[in-house]
This record gives structure tokens, sequence and C-alpha cells, in this order.
């Protein structure tokens, strides 16, 4: 790809990249959250037509219009958020959008899920060709979508962040099947910003920062820091993890006291959890998405009903079911969803900081809204928690991931809340924004906030949480301490293992 | 080539210009129309603009088309803004008659002579059945999340159902029988006279009906805009789950905006009896034939659901539907209002596009780099 | 036996319910590729108009007239539902709005009454329309005879219709790739399916459905035209509400076509018979019956989360950020 251009609304995402990858080689392509390597790569699929640049495979220049063309040249790519369909099967997932001329007119169950089965034995991804999306975990699922690509008898395949779901074991697992597809002959591309898989998994690594290629270099001949540096342009600090815990007043914010919650499909999705959280202190819950902790904190917030049990904030029992409730109780929550379920997203970053204070006497006069004191409670926010946007009018969906995260956790600390549920806070962040949203949690809990943190980043846990809790089917499994918490140990517990 | 990009700010001269420019493109289409069936456009057209607004007393009758469906857009536009689509505006405009002529008639009966007695009390009766019509979807949708569009939809059959049985087919309060004329050919019952409503003007006759609107369309707009109460039904309205999140009343709200909504279509209803027809009028031409409520639709989503604007649009549509009655003849055709309608609807929703997104040219530049590739590169 | 009551009602239920059928396929197909199209009550007026009108220019035997009419209300049909397409698929209009729009535009008070008013079309006596065919002879079994055997072949055509659509939905190739772009298209665009394409496609091919749905009316039922509402009077709505209550399955929908058929042809059956009961009370039960049954549906769903395409009424924009 050479001399790649990419503009949206607001943003440059690609600037003149070049990148290239030779055929059975693992080739990682990393950079921070919002780098660009997500654009390039759905240009390389089809997704997105460059600006400017041109594409060459195998020598040949190509020019894909949809993401037909590129499929039908074998570049298959495994998305971040998977491209399933949850009602459909495994085997009607892979045959799907089939557009090859030996294609059938009729479907055949029996024989595409023989072929399915087969293709799954080979590469060691073993799904049931018969079982609907919805049923499977994540893992099995980022496993049916290689299989679409294998099936399609892929060339190149490209990895888009893919263990930011998986349990370490599984990750290794992963990797393994990638290195023997390159072995094949294919080309692997793999996305991500975590140094340590790139160094595991890949031939040779290159780097883009703010939207432009730094350097390509090999994997062997790298180290974390020096990776760290380039993807960054500084130097930071990796991520280490927290030495030991805090000492801390034993006056308990949230007590979890056998706990059962609801899911969404009519099963339980969290059984019998108990723990408590300290005033000031942050407890992680560690844990591959989809093992309750979801509807644990939806649970404390209000959001969903709690089936059993008791939840209480401050000493006060709670109902369940009732934001309301959970909100004057004092729980804060700053949802994984942040422009789904956080805010609304055609409305001004003012409509949107009043969502949760607007009935309260600073911001109303009876029914009628106070404008400008909302405007300059807004404006508060925006200055002290270092949120960029053009205007407080400007609609929050404009607003990039890291200033919308800033903007919530803003709101939410504004309120003075006993307890703050956070959950996947630095997702699709870039280092910076990083940064500056660890150092909140900390100020908030050294201001004596209890703060349940709900992560898939292992190192983000081990560096922030005094204690670490790791859901796994809707249980508590395991708890360890900060400085005993070593990632094998909270990779086992995640994968089902019972621990100490 | 051309793209579509979202616009991150939208000014406002284009929520006015682009409805405008719309409207202009739906009489240019109208135009071709009109010549591919062999009518006079430019003709047609005069003749529209001076029997709906210009002529002799056409600014009046204008008024009196548009009173209806300014209720009924307004209840339209009430509803829509928090994305509930209550069509049943149409149905609760019936019960609205409904309510006002019998509380008429019982005070009529009792001697009340005040006409200020007969309007309050007939706006406040229509507005109660209006709004009861109105939460039976309501309910249905907050409670078991029913879809509003078909339930308030198939009301509005029942409604009228209703109202032709109340006159046809049964010996209601509400019927005749005082004549034997009167009982075989089945008409309501006069409204008493102190019932009558007053309008205002002389050149121009403005109904009181048009008038308390206007006033409704105030007091709507101020509540959307300036009060918690509109504040919530905004956010309900971008992301209901957002709302949720916060701790707001979803239910009550559906239940709140369903009741306004009917509620103002009822008082539509009062005005159609009180100022123009006098009784309740159950005949297939009567309420039933006009489609005060399907129009009311049109109208809300013309002005963009604004209060104030739909005042504006109610005119302009009260006035073609005034030419269309002026007019109707071999000369012109019967169904043309709803054609033009529909054109002038669909041009709107065309430019809302353009609000929402704004349209640019990129040419495709092609950069050559000299030099060979490595035999083995694949991308 | 085949004067009673019962099989009068029955029969005349798979009659009424016909067009219902053919309306509620239609817009099933649009909705499974995440389509809603409110239309479908203009479509068949139109469809209906159409249709009549072919009858009165084309001259011929009955086969080819009735053939060349259903194609014409065919095409009407799709014409008005390809406006739709437009606006709500490349240009990304609300679907509830622009389905409003095209009933009013298309319906009783407007297009198809502007037709019918230039064309004289109520002035004009019906030329052709569909007999019942008397299938195989067995058009006087017992019970059975008159429901089944009897009816015209619009009726049969769309037995093999439900048929065709189920077929296609289950087992073929194309049928999945629809239903992957009703349910997520973002995903299916990805999988190399032309999102915009199988939408145009498939909204045309209902609103060609909701037309012939319309002829029903104006070549077999009642024979004619007549301005304003009264031809279909809600069947259009009542149709769309069926596609929920049939869970978006085509084998549903014939059972439901036929319930409501039956509920629509009751009061005349009843009359008939001398059973005095409010007429009203009668015609509103079709419209009632549409309620509660949305009612249970509605909440049964709300808790199994089955049935919807989960991307109806949402348009797809594959370059948003």
């Amino acid at each position: 790809m050479r001399g790649i251009t990419k503009r949206f609304p607001g943003v440059l995402a690609n600037d003149d990249v070049t990148f290239e990858a030779a055929a059975g080689e693992v080739h990682a392509l990393l950079g921070e959250n919002g780098a660009g390597k997500t654009t390039l790569s759905n240009i390389l699929t089809g997704l997105y037509r460059q600006d400017e640049g041109d594409v060459e495979l195998y020598g040949e220049t190509v020019r894909f219009h949809s993401p037909r063309d590129a499929l039908d040249a074998g570049v298959c790519m495994v998305h971040q958020h998977f491209r399933l369909v949850a009602p459909f099967t495994v085997a009607e997932n892979v045959v799907l959008g089939d557009h090859r001329k030996e294609a059938s007119f009729f479907l055949h169950g029996r024989s595409t899920e023989r072929a399915v089965a087969e293709l799954g034995e080979r590469y060691g991804l073993d799904v049931p060709p018969r079982a609907k999306i919805w049923q499977l975990s994540v893992g099995e699922q980022q496993r049916v979508e290689i299989l679409k690509a294998l099936y399609r008898e892929a060339r190149i395949l490209i990895m888009d962040e893919p263990t930011a779901v998986l349990t370490p074991q599984e990750a290794v697992a992963l990797f393994a099947t990638l290195r023997s597809m390159a072995e094949e002959g294919k080309t692997v591309i793999f996305i991500s910003h975590k140094l340590h898989e790139v160094k595991a998994v890949a031939d040779r690594v290159t780097v883009l920062r703010g939207g432009r290629t730094i350097e390509t270099v090999a994997a062997s001949g790298a180290t974390p820091q020096s990776l760290a540096a380039l993807m960054v342009g500084r130097e930071i600090e990796v991520l280490r993890p927290l030495e030991e815990a805090r000492q801390l007043a034993d006056v308990l914010a949230l007590e979890i006291e056998g706990v059962t919650v609801p899911g969404d499909r009519g099963e339980i999705a969290v059984r019998n959890v108990s723990f408590s959280v300290r005033e000031g202190e942050i407890v992680g819950i560690a844990g591959v998405a989809g093992n309750g902790q979801r509807e644990l904190a939806e649970a404390i917030s209000g959001m969903r009903d709690i089936r059993g049990g008791t939840v209480r904030v401050g000493g006060r029992a709670l109902r369940g079911g009732d934001p309301r409730e959970s909100i004057l109780a004092g729980v804060s929550h700053v949802p994984e969803d942040r422009l789904g379920t956080g805010l609304a997203p055609s409305l001004s970053v003012t409509n949107n900081v009043a969502i949760k204070t607007y009935r309260g006497r600073s911001l109303s006069h009876g029914p009628l809204l106070a404008l400008r004191r909302m405007r300059d409670a807004a404006l508060g926010i925006i200055r002290r928690y270092d949120v960029k946007t053009p205007t407080p009018e400007t609609p929050v969906r404009n607003l990039s991931g890291g200033n919308l995260q800033k903007l919530v956790l803003g709101r939410e600390f504004e309120d003075h809340p006993l307890v703050l549920v956070v959950a996947q806070p630095t997702r699709g962040l870039d280092v910076g924004a990083i940064e500056t949203v660890h150092a909140y949690l900390r100020d908030a809990a050294a201001s004596g906030v209890a703060i349940l943190l709900l992560s898939e980043d292992l190192d983000e846990i081990r560096a922030l949480a005094d204690r670490i809790l790791v859901m796994y089917e809707g249980e508590v499994v395991g708890e360890l301490r900060a400085g005993h918490a070593s990632i094998e140990e909270i990779g086992l517990l995640m994968a089902g293992g019972r621990g100490a | 080539m051309i793209r579509l990009e979202r616009r991150l700010q939208q000014p406002w001269w284009l929520s006015v210009a682009v409805p405008v420019g719309s409207l202009a493109v739906a009489f240019a289409i109208m135009a071709v129309v009109l010549l591919a069936s062999g009518h006079e456009v430019v003709d047609t057209y005069r003749k529209i603009v001076e029997a709906g607004f210009t002529g002799n007393g056409a600014l009046s009758a204008t008024l009196v088309s548009a009173t209806p469906i300014l209720f009924t857009g307004l209840a339209a536009a009430a509803a829509f803004r928090m994305e509930l689509f209550n069509i049943g505006a149409e149905g609760q405009l019936y019960l609205g008659a409904i309510g006002a002529s019998w509380i008429a008639l019982q005070l009529g009966d009792h001697g009340a002579g005040s006409t200020p007695l007969f309007v309050v009390s007939m706006c406040a009766a229509a507005a109660v059945l209006g709004a009861l019509w109105a939460l039976i979807p309501g309910v249905l949708k907050a409670f078991a999340n029913t879809n509003e569009i078909i339930t308030s939809l198939m009301l509005n059959y029942v409604a009228g159902l209703l109202l032709t049985y109340l006159i046809y087919d049964s010996a209601s309060y509400w019927r005749d029988t005082s004549t034997l004329q009167a009982r075989a050919f089945p008409q309501g019952k006069p409204m008493p006279s102190a019932a009558e409503w007053p309008s205002f003007g002389s050149n121009v006759v403005v109904p009181l009906g048009f008038a308390i609107g206007v006033g409704v369309a105030v007091v709507l707009w101020f509540v959307y805009s300036r009060t918690r109460f509109g504040f919530e039904v905004s956010v309900i309205a971008d992301s209901p789950r957002a709302a949720r999140y916060a701790g707001m009343r979803t239910r009550r709200k559906i239940l709140a905006v369903m009741a306004i909504s009917g509620a103002v279509a009822g008082i539509g209803g009062a005005s159609q009896v009180a100022e123009f027809s006098h009784t309740l009028d159950g005949s297939p031409q009567g309420l039933q034939a006009a489609a005060f409520g399907y129009t009311g639709i049109v109208v809300a989503a013309l002005a963009r659901y604004n209060p104030l604007a739909v005042c504006l649009v109610a005119v302009l549509i009260g006035g073609l539907l005034n030419a269309g009655f002026t007019l109707q003849g071999a000369d012109f055709p019967s169904g043309l209002v709803g054609v033009m309608q529909g054109i002038i609807l669909f041009c709107a929703l065309g430019g809302e596009l353009l609000i929402r997104y704004r349209l640019t040219l990129r040419r495709r530049s092609r950069t050559h780099v000299e030099g060979g590739t490595t035999p083995e590169a694949a991308a | 036996m085949n004067d009673g009551l019962l099989v009068i009602v029955l029969a005349q239920a798979v009659l009424y319910g016909t067009p219902l059928l053919y309306a509620s396929l239609g817009e099933l197909l649009a909705e499974r590729s995440g389509v809603l199209n409110l239309g479908v009550e203009g479509m068949m007026v139109f469809g209906a108009a159409v249709g009549y009108w072919a009858t009165q220019r084309v001259h011929g035997s009955d086969e080819v007239v009735l053939t060349v009419a259903v194609g014409a209300a065919a095409l009407s049909g799709a014409a008005m539902a390809l406006i739709h397409a437009f606006l709500t698929i490349t240009l990304r209009a609300s679907q509830i709005v622009s389905g409003l729009a095209l009933t009013i535009f298309a319906g009783g008070l407007g297009l198809s009454a502007y037709f019918g008013a230039e064309l004289h079309l109520a002035d004009l006596p019906a030329t052709h329309q569909f007999r019942s065919l008397d299938v195989l002879g067995l058009g006087d079994m017992p019970f059975f005879g008159p429901i089944l055997f009897d009816q015209s072949l619009l009726v049969y055509l769309s037995w093999l219709a439900t048929l065709l659509v189920g077929l296609y939905l289950a087992r073929t190739r194309l049928g999945l790739n629809v239903r992957a772009v009703g349910e997520a298209p973002a995903s299916a665009d990805a999988m190399g399916i032309d999102v915009a394409l199988y939408r145009y496609v498939h909204v045309l091919v209902g609103g060609a459905f909701a037309g012939v749905a319309g002829a029903c009316y104006s070549l077999a039922i009642a024979p004619g035209w007549v301005s304003g509402d009264v031809l279909v009077n809600g069947a259009g709505w009542i149709a769309i509400a069926l596609v929920i209550f049939a869970f978006w399955r085509p084998e549903l929908c014939l059972v439901g076509a036929y319930l409501f058929g039956g509920l629509s042809a009751l009061p005349f059956a009843l009359q008939a018979h001398d059973v005095t009961i409010t007429p009203e009370f009668l015609q509103a039960l079709p419209y009632v019956m549409t309620i509660i049954v949305l009612v249970l549906v509605s909440t049964a769903f709300a808790r199994r989360r089955l049935g919807a395409p989960a991307a109806l009424g949402r348009p797809y924009v594959r370059e948003e950020r």
C-alpha cells in the first residue's frame, strides 16, 4: 500500500501511509488507538476507499470498490467487532455471501456443516457448526470469523486487535494458529496496540503514529521499550502493576451479598456473588466479556433487576432495577458503551452534562430549566477535565473517544459519588488519554470514592487495583491482592480454573 | 465522484432554506404531473393561490380549513418529537368531537347560557376523551412494548365506526330524533346556539379555534424547549437507553406525551363541532371524509415538528385544501390535493438529507511510484 | 351443508384473506431486508385502480386481459414502492414518515383518486373479472369444497406465492443473504453482499405484491372501482400488522390472513343469515383483534426476542464514523 491518504469529516486518518507485507509472514501493524491502523485495513478490505494512493496485491495494482472485490481477491479481515449474524448458525455465517461461481442456488445444510467441521479440525478451530452465534463465547465467535476467511481460501488474513476478548491461554492458541497459517504461505497482518503480543507472534512490525508510518522493524530486534517509543513518540511508562495494596480505612461503601442477576435471555448471568469495596479502594474485576461483569455493573447501577441477595451502598440496601434509586444512593456508573448508554449522541455537551442533574436546584427553577447555569456547569467540566470540543453546543457524537470518556468521567466525578462503577474505561483511547483517565481514577480513589473497575485489559487492572476479583460464568472464582497477582494466575482463573 | 458526508454542525438557516427549497421542487414536480394529464399549469396554480389566499374571503375560508389540521398537526408534532408515532390523531379528534358535543348538549339541556362556559367545558371534555383514546396505544406501548403505529391506527377505524354507530345505528343521546325527517335520515342533534364559538375580525375572520390552536402551539413550544419535561423528551427521543441510565421515567413520559397529543387532537374535534358543523357529524361525508388526522401528520412533518412552524404550515396546507374544495370540478380533479401533499412531503423528506449531510465533490488522484517491488510482496 | 353459515364464512375468509395474504407476503419480504414500508395501503389502492383500468383498456379473452391487468397492478405497486425505496435507502429518510407519505400520496385521496377521476373509472362497468374455478370438479365436496376448491385463480396463486416465499427465505442462498441484510447489514456488507441492492429489490417486489393485493379487490372481490378509501378500507394496515403477528414467517401469514379475512367477512355473512348484531361492532372486530393480537405478540417476544429483523427500520450507512 503506497501513499495512502484517507480523510473523514474533521479528521485525517491516514496520511501518506506506506506499508508492505510479504507472503508467508506474520506482519504486525502496531500503533495506539487512533493511529489509523483500522482505517488502513478497512481500505485494504474494500470497506473504505482511499482518497489518494495505490494498493498492490502480488505486484498488481488493485482498486477495491466494495468488500466484495477484496474478498474475491483473497483478502479477509477478522474485525474487532465481529461481523457475524447473531441468529444464524456457525455454518450459515461461514457460507454467507459466497459469490463463487460454484456456489449453489439452494443451501445444503448438512454438507456445509460437514465442510465447516472439517475445516475447523484442520486448523484447530473447533466450533459446533450447528450452534447459533449468540450461544457461543466470544473466543468461539472469533474462531468462526477465522473459519470464514479460511473457507474463502483467503491469501491475506487481517486480524484486528484479536486478543482483546481472549484469555491469555486462548491468545497463545491463536498465535499458534496464525503461525501455522503463515507457514502455509498465507500472509497474516496482525493489528494491535499491545507490545508483548506483537513481539510474541510477529516477524516484522510496522509502527503507525498519528496516521503516518513511522518505521518498519524486525520483531526479533525490538524491545517493548523501543516499540513503545516508536508508537508514542516519546518515552512513556509502560504500565507497571501495583506493588502492593494501599492502606485503607475499613469503611464499606459497597457491599454485595449473595447477589444473583438475570441475563438478557432469561438465564442467570450473575450467580450468588459476594464481595465488598471499601471507601477509597479500587477493586478490579477481571474476566473475558460475557462472564457476568456487565450484568453485575448494571445491577448495581439500577439498570438491571436484582433477583437475589442484597446490594448495599453506604449501608443502605437497594431495591434494584431503578437507575434513579442507585443514583440517589450515590452510585455513579461509567458504562462501557459511552455513546449508546452514557450519553445522548445528538444532544449537546451541555445537555449531556445535565442529564442526571437537571432536576436539582442548581440547574432548574422548578419546572423550568436554568439554561445559563447548565452552560456554566458544562464549561466547568470542559475546563477541569480537558474535554476538547469546539463549543458546549456541539453534539457529543462529534467528540473523539478520549474526550467522550473524559466528559463522562468528569460528569460522574462532579456528582461526588460514594461508589463509582467503571467499565472498560480506556477502550479505544490513545496513550495520552489513557494516562489521564488512570490519573482521574487514582485521584478519585484518593478522595475516598470506592471504585469498582471492570476491564478486559489485565495490565490496566494490575496497575490500578488494590484487589483483583476474577469472574467466570457468573461467579467470582478467585481473589488476588495487588503485588501477588501474576498474569498466569489471573489467566488461569479467567479460563475457569479454580484459584487460591 | 459525489460523496455524502455527515455534517458536524447544522447551520440554522438550513432549517429554513431546505424546506422552502423542497416546496419549490415539489411545485415544479406537480407542474409536470399537471402537464402530463393535460391541465394548464400556470392557470391552475393561479387559481389555487386565488382560491386559497388572495381571493375575496379566501383567507378566512383557509383559516377554517387550517384550524382542524393545526390541532392534529400539533398533536402529531408533540408525539413524533419523542419518536412516538401517534397516527391516531384522526380517531382522537372524533372522540374529542363526541365529548364536546355531549357536554354542549348537556349544558344546553340544563339551560346554561354563556358562551365562555361552553368554550371551556367543550375544550375540557374534548381534551379528556382525546387523551383517553390516545392513552390506549400509550399504555400498550409503555407496558407491553406494542407498536404504537398500528394500535393508534386501528383505533382510528374503531373511532370512526363508533361515530357512525352513534348517529346511524342507535338511538343515542347524540342522535336527533325530534322530527320525522331526522328519524328517517340520521343526523346528530344540533348544538345549542350559545355553544357556537365566536370569531374575530371583519376582513379576515379568525375562528376562535384557530386562536386557541396558536395558543396551544406556543405553550407546546415553551414546554418542549424550556422545561425539564421537554428536556427529558429530547433525551428519550435521542436515546431511550441513555434516558433510562440517567434515571428518567420513560414510561411515564410515554403516557404523558400520548395524553397531551390526544388531548390536542381532541380539542380539534371540539372546534369542528362548535365552529363549523354545529352538530356531531357522523355521516360518511362529515368528519370521517376529511382525513384531518392524516393531513395533520403531513403538516407536522413539513414543520419538522416545531409547534410554531406547524401554525404556518397549517395555514399553507389549509389554503391548498380550501382551494381544492372551491375549485372542485372537471377542471380540478379530485385527488389532486392528496397528490400535492404527497409530493411536498417526499421533497421535504429528500431535503432532510441535505440538512443532515453535505455533498462533497472529490477527485480521485493517483500517485505513481517508480521502481520495482519486492518479488515476494503480497500487499 | 355447503350453504351453512360456517362454510360460507370460511369460504369468504379465504376470499377476503387473499389480498391480505399477498400484501403481507410483500411486506414480509421488504421487512426481512430491513425496510419498513408503511405505504402498503396506498400501493394496494393504486394497484386496484391500475388493474381495473387495464381491464378496460386491453381487449381480448378473459385470460389475456386479466393476466395483463394483474401484471399492470404489480408494476404500479412496484413503481410506488420505488419512491419509498429511493427516499429511505439512497436518501436515508425516515422510513416511517416516508411510508406514511406514500399512503397519502398514492391512496384513496391521492393519486388513485386522481387516476380514477381522470379516467372516469367509477363510471365504467366491470368487464373482466376473476371467477371461481371449480378445481378438479371438487367444488361440491362437502365442507371443504366451497372453501378450498371453488376459489378464483388469484387464491390458488397466493398459495403458490406463500410456498415460494417460504422456500426462498429458508432454503436458498439469496434468501440467506437477504436475511443477513435485515439482521446485521454491517456483517452482510463485510461479506460482500450489496445491502442497498437487496433492499431495493425486496421493497420493489413487496410493492408488486401489494399492487396484486389491490387488484384482488377491483378484479375479484368487488369488481369495479369506487373512489375514496372504501375499497381497501384499512386492509393494507392489517397486512402490516399481520407480518408481526406471523413472526415474519410466510406460513403464519397465511393463517393470519385467513383469520382476519374471516373477521372481515363475518358481518356480511351474518347479515345474510338474519343474525342481527350491530354492524359497526362486527366491522370493528378485525381492527380490535389486530390490536389484541399485537399486544400478545409483543409481550411474548419481548421476552423471547424472536422475530423482528434486528436492523428493521434503520438506514444502513457504510462509511459512518
